[in-house]
């Protein structure tokens, strides 16, 4: 009788929802923690990559009913997004804050 | 989904919280910023890993643009004198947050579909941001050029009152 073998690793939809919830709430606590405004930016990007894993995940695993890309295009939107709000805050921070 | 991506996702799922834990945690603004370049790294990883290519490469640029905004010479600190219990409730809402999305992704009821799209999926994204959705592409184009005006006059105001 052959060896039955080890079991694959895979990966589904509840972990990708585990990772997702998780940078969330990293990206939450850093929002929330530092001290300094600027560098509490930093979280925001944070939050937004957790959400576009998020979105990721249900375009792979259960966009069934709908544009299979939609979520993609919603993580590509985010990303984008992330980087033009770090970029303004940035650059008022830069006018209101210390020299 | 087969074991090499199962473990790719593993890694750079590793490799996001890791740097998002040291963008939370770590003092001096250059080595936050490496470790928002290393999660950027590892998002696009899981991007990739999750049959999204294009998304990956986008989310990869943005990251690196955005650890070099935080990391770079123009970073001005602002702090608004926050007492320090505002600080721990923050952070006692994060945990509150992570253990509802923990309880809500544990408990959903997904719909489970085979996915037919390539690895990269380059044509299928760029048809539906500039035909199905053209006008949310728009309306983000619009967002950046707004927050790119707004943060070149910020920088430009504070360059003349120098």
């Amino acid at each position: 009788m052959a060896h039955p073998g080890p079991e694959p690793v895979t990966v589904g939809l509840v972990t990708v929802m585990f990772v997702a919830a998780a940078l969330v709430a990293v990206g939450a606590l850093a929002a929330a923690w530092r001290r300094d405004l600027t560098a509490a930016l930093a979280g925001i990007p944070l939050m937004f990559g957790g959400a576009g894993v998020a979105f990721a995940g249900v375009a792979r695993f259960s966009a069934a009913g709908g544009p299979e890309l939609i979520g993609q295009e919603v993580a590509v939107l985010l990303a984008v997004a992330a980087l033009a709000l770090v970029a303004l805050g940035v650059g008022i921070a830069g006018r209101e804050g210390a020299r | 989904m087969d074991s090499l991506h199962a473990i790719g996702f593993y890694v750079s799922a590793t490799l996001s919280m890791g740097g998002a834990l040291f963008v939370a945690f770590l003092p001096a603004r250059g080595t936050r910023g490496i470790a928002l370049a290393v999660a950027g790294l590892g998002l696009a990883g899981i991007a990739l890993s999750l049959s999204a290519g294009f998304a990956a490469a986008v989310i990869l640029v943005c990251y690196l643009a955005i650890a070099a905004l935080l990391a770079g010479p123009q970073y001005r600190s602002f702090d608004p004198l926050t007492h320090a219990a505002w600080r721990q409730a923050g952070a006692l809402g994060a945990a509150g947050l992570l253990a509802l999305l923990a309880y809500a992704a544990y408990r959903g009821d997904f719909v489970h579909a085979t996915f037919y799209g390539g690895a990269i999926g380059g044509s299928a994204v760029g048809r539906i941001l500039f035909a199905h959705d053209a006008m949310a592409s728009v309306a983000v184009a619009a967002m950046i050029l707004v927050a790119l005006v707004g943060a070149s006059a910020a920088w430009r105001t504070r360059g003349r009152s120098r």
